[in-house]
């Protein structure tokens, strides 16, 4: 897994590439780059699955870590670009009710400042 | 003048910050020239009110006891229908109109006395007949006058209030009453100076200082529209909406509004009670200033150097005193300060012997109108201030006028029903007279202290209506919405199908298991087979043609009976024996899967010694995947030899929450066992970061007390995991306890370091300003053991991204809950201040130089 992240119309965005996966976690989770971009102030936090195949337990549970730190600072945590399977589980497991889900990330970006 | 210059002078008088500077001036203005008119205006009402026969005196309180409810519904229609600057300019210049209109009716009737009737010079305005009336009724106009006046000092009072609650929300206005009084007091004095001097010296004659009042009134238009002309200016630089449109008033609308709202109603019981004991009191005044000055002469003087001294008082006692005691003691105490002050003075009437009893009016008779003048108007107002746009004007109008005047009337009856009883044949002693009345104030002041705190406990409640949760916390979401434990059963169970379909299946299994699964979710795990699965899920997850790995097995997981057979299979002795001598060998397989599938089945098996000796190897296995099903199967045997290796799980961030849902499963009994190595210097610091949540998934009093020991050693790498972990246990455990003595210190700690982020920035503004933030954030969570945990979490969520009201109305909040000292220290942090202005005020709440 590769997260790399950009900034742009100040929100951050995590491009992340391959699967979020305990097995291929390198050093630093997705949570923590999360939580290291909130302490530098930052509000608002778009994570971009279009280069994410599949995810596991421990990658659910670094998105629903990262939403809780965001939500607990006033921030807000969106999601784009997620693939048809990952999307029918979201749904299924009504992840989809928590996690604000957007189909590209120019609509994600959009929402923020409509929010 | 400019801002800068205006802001330094107005810091001399009250807590005025830089946008607020120009409003808070044109307030006080406006409040200067209305009670200098009102003082310009008394003398002349009094003057030629004792000139009329006293038969009449009754009847100018009558009158406006009797019409004053018609003013009020006028009122309240105009307050309706007119846009608020418009109201407030008309109904200035209604009363300059009535100015000029009774000054041509007392100078037609000063000139006629000393020339004919017809032949005075003002004649040339006036028809013949009109001079005819005024001569022959002129006690009808000079009851009319007073009525007016009465009316003109009411309505022009709550107008200024109005105003101000117009433009300020709670807490500005708590900060800047006191300009606003001191402006009141000084208009006062001027006022009344201005006529006792023009008056002395004969500058002019009594009705002519009629004609000084437009002057003065001409410019509180000028004043009150500067007001409304600053607010739009910044409300559109703010882009806040604060002057709502208040809905349809009326007397009847103002006295529902009081009788359905349980604070508006202790509220005016409040004031009712405050009226009638201030009333009881005057009349004792009365009582001892009748006796001792018995001619009108000697009384006069008395009474105009009585007020001249209580009103300078009053102004020295409300520059020294009412900002400080406001801002030190809040509401609370302020509220409570007449009353206890004046149960004690009034008490003492039963001790004072006769030849102190004129300095006791003075104190006790001083003291109320002193009181009246300042603190308790200030906090009057103040209570009116979290009452909702729309209801506050119907009950202000209606306190202020109406109970007012009930109160007033009710201590007039009291004080008929209080002599009609005596004896007067027999009861000629002033000292009994003086202190049988007292005994009735008492009882008043009694009832008006009773109702401080009950008015003072309803309050925090009634700024708390408008402080509801901006956003919900990201627990409650999830927690509301799915089982997170079973969404990540489920991604795991569908990749285990890429691994191994034992172990898909034995996943399966444990699912249905355990879980009442949604039909959804039976298709999505392949359980129940119908069309969506065929077109759906197959493709998904590639399950080809046969629509699953061995069709029909998915069925037959669910089917209860075989649920059981799988049972007994694990409970048969031959093959736990069978079991107990080949686990060993099973979990040395070189293959992956087959030790996850071991570790996988192990949860289902007996816990006789060598499984759980095998369960400890698969707990230290190289693979992560095998540690974590093992994870799984300590979490379900709780062996205790298991403890110190899944501890060693909690520093490797893949493994790091299956290790603390393992130990949170043993219980509260592995409190005790964990503790140690949450202190502990061996434990590497991954490790005891993650300890505090096990303890607050335990959430036992015990653990919640050893999560606060630990926090009060103060280590910089453990405070946010404890910080978490406490605010979890208030959370989610309401029961557990939180000792004020062992918290408070590390709370004072915690805002103190968030003040070094202010003082010593650790980097550019943009950094200081975040890592402020996170301070406060964890100021906020410890605040939430202490206090009622959402209101806390309200008040933190309007001071973050509420609008300027809101944020106004949860700092009022807070001023009213926290300690004092914490509120020095936190209040600069939170309150919106330039960066110099908060540095100054840290520093001065921390002591430094």
């Amino acid at each position: 897994m590769v997260i790399k992240s950009r900034e742009l119309s100040n929100v951050v965005i995590f491009d992340i590439q391959g699967e979020i996966r305990r097995t291929d976690t390198v050093q630093e989770t997705l949570h923590g780059l999360v939580e290291a971009q909130l302490d530098r102030g930052r509000r608002n936090l778009l994570l971009d699955f279009g280069g994410v195949e599949f995810i596991d337990s421990f990658g659910v549970g670094q998105i629903l870590a990262s939403y809780i730190s965001t939500q607990h600072l006033g921030g807000k945590l969106k999601l784009c670009r997620i693939s048809d399977k990952l999307l029918l589980i979201f749904k299924i497991t009504m992840l989809d009710k928590v996690l604000d889900i957007h189909a590209d990330c120019d609509h994600a970006l959009e929402s923020f400042g409509r929010t | 003048m400019a801002d800068g210059f205006l802001e330094r002078t107005l810091k001399r008088l009250g807590d005025v910050r830089g946008h607020e500077a120009r409003a808070a001036l044109a307030l006080s203005a406006f409040f200067f020239l209305i009670t200098a008119t009102f003082y310009i205006i008394k003398p002349v009402k009094e003057s030629f009110l004792i000139g009329s026969k006293p038969g009449w005196w009754p009847y100018a309180d009558l009158a406006t006891a009797l019409l004053i409810g018609l003013v009020v519904a006028v009122n309240a229609r105009l307050l309706d229908r007119l846009p608020r600057r418009t109201y407030l300019t008309a109904s200035l210049l209604f009363f300059v109109s009535g100015l000029l209109v009774f000054w041509l009716i007392f100078d037609v009737h000063q000139k006629t006395l000393s020339s004919t009737p017809v032949a005075d010079t003002s004649g040339v305005i006036f028809l013949l007949w009109a001079q005819t009336i005024i001569w022959n009724h002129f006690p009808v106009f000079v009851i009319a006058f007073c009525f007016w006046a009465d009316i003109f000092i009411a309505m022009s009072v709550t107008q200024f209030w109005i105003a101000v609650n117009d433009v300020f929300g709670p807490h500005e206005a708590k900060r800047l009453i006191g300009l606003f009084v001191t402006g009141g007091l000084f208009g006062g004095i001027a006022g009344a100076a201005a006529a006792a001097l023009m008056t002395v010296v004969r500058l002019v004659e009594p009705e002519d200082l009629l004609l000084v009042c437009p002057i003065l009134l001409v410019l509180a238009i000028a004043a009150v529209n500067g007001v409304y002309a600053e607010k739009r200016r910044t409300d559109v630089v703010a882009g806040d909406e604060r002057l709502a449109v208040p809905s349809k008033v009326g007397a009847w609308e103002s006295f529902r509004a009081v009788r359905s709202d349980r604070y508006l109603r202790l509220l005016a019981a409040m004031v009712a009670s405050a009226i009638v004991a201030g009333s009881l009191i005057n009349y004792q005044f009365k009582w001892v200033v009748g006796n001792i000055y018995p001619t009108v002469q000697a009384r006069t003087s008395f009474i105009a150097l009585f007020f001249l001294v209580i009103l300078a008082v009053s102004a020295a006692f409300h520059l020294l005193t009412t900002g400080r005691v406001l801002k030190s003691y809040g509401i609370r105490w302020a509220i409570a300060a007449a009353p206890a002050f004046l149960l004690a003075a009034s008490a003492a009437v039963f001790v004072i012997p006769l030849g102190l009893m004129l300095a006791w009016a003075w104190v006790v008779r001083g003291g109320d109108k002193m009181f009246d003048n300042t603190l308790s108007q200030s906090v009057r107002e103040l209570l009116y201030i979290p009452v909702s746009a729309d209801v506050k004007y119907r009950a202000k109008i209606f306190i202020d006028v109406f109970v007012n005047k009930f109160a007033t009337g009710t201590a007039a009856v009291l004080w008929i029903v209080l002599n009609a009883a005596r004896n007067f044949e027999y009861r000629t002693d002033p000292l009994i007279i003086i202190r049988e009345t007292g005994l009735a104030a008492l009882a008043f002041l009694v009832l008006w202290l009773a109702l401080t705190r009950f008015v003072y406990r309803e309050y925090p409640a009634v700024l708390k209506k408008d402080l509801g949760r901006i956003w919900q916390e990201g627990r409650t979401v999830i927690d509301a919405h799915l089982d997170e434990k079973l969404v990540r059963e489920i991604f795991d169970a569908v990749q285990s199908r890429e691994r191994s379909t034992t172990l898909y299946y034995m996943n399966l299994f444990n699912l249905v298991r355990s879980k009442n699964l949604t039909p959804e979710l039976q298709e999505l795990l392949g359980i129940k087979r119908n069309e969506l699965k065929a077109r759906a899920m197959d493709a998904l997850f590639d399950v080809g043609a046969a629509g699953g790995l061995y069709p029909g097995l998915e069925e037959a997981i669910t089917d209860a009976e075989f649920q059981k057979e799988i049972d007994l299979i694990y409970l048969l002795p031959t093959y736990q024996k069978i079991m107990d001598e080949n686990l060993g060998k099973i979990i040395g397989s070189p293959s992956e899967v087959e030790r996850i599938e071991a570790a996988n089945s192990i949860c289902r098996m007996a816990p006789s010694p060598p499984t759980m000796d095998a369960l400890a190897r698969l707990l230290q296995d190289r693979s992560v995947e095998v540690v974590l099903y093992a994870l799984n199967g300590a979490s379900v045997h709780r062996w205790p030899e298991h403890v110190p290796v899944i501890l060693r799980h909690l520093g490797n961030p893949m493994t790091v929450a299956e290790a603390q849902t393992a130990l949170a499963a043993y219980g509260p009994e592995i409190v005790g066992r964990i503790a140690p190595h949450l202190r502990s210097a061996d434990e590497p610091a991954e490790v005891r970061r993650a300890i505090p949540e096990v303890l607050a998934r335990i959430g036992t009093q015990k653990a919640a007390d050893i999560l606060v020991a630990e926090l009060a050693r103060r280590r910089d790498d453990m405070e946010q995991a404890l910080i978490d972990a406490l605010y979890k246990v208030r959370a989610e455990r309401p029961r557990v306890r939180f000792r004020e003595r062992d918290l408070r210190p590390e709370l004072r700690f915690l805002i103190r370091k968030a003040c070094d982020v202010v003082l010593g920035p650790p980097g550019p503004p943009e950094e200081a300003g975040a890592a402020l933030v996170i301070r406060l954030r964890r100021v906020f969570d410890l605040l939430t053991l202490l206090y009622l945990r959402e209101d806390i979490v309200n008040d933190y969520q309007h001071i973050l991204q509420g609008t300027s009201k809101s944020v106004d109305y949860a700092l009022e909040h807070l001023d009213n809950l926290l300690d004092r000292e914490d509120k020095e220290l936190l209040f600069p942090l939170i309150e919106d201040l330039p960066d110099g202005e908060r540095v100054v005020r840290l520093k001065k709440a921390l002591r430094l130089k």
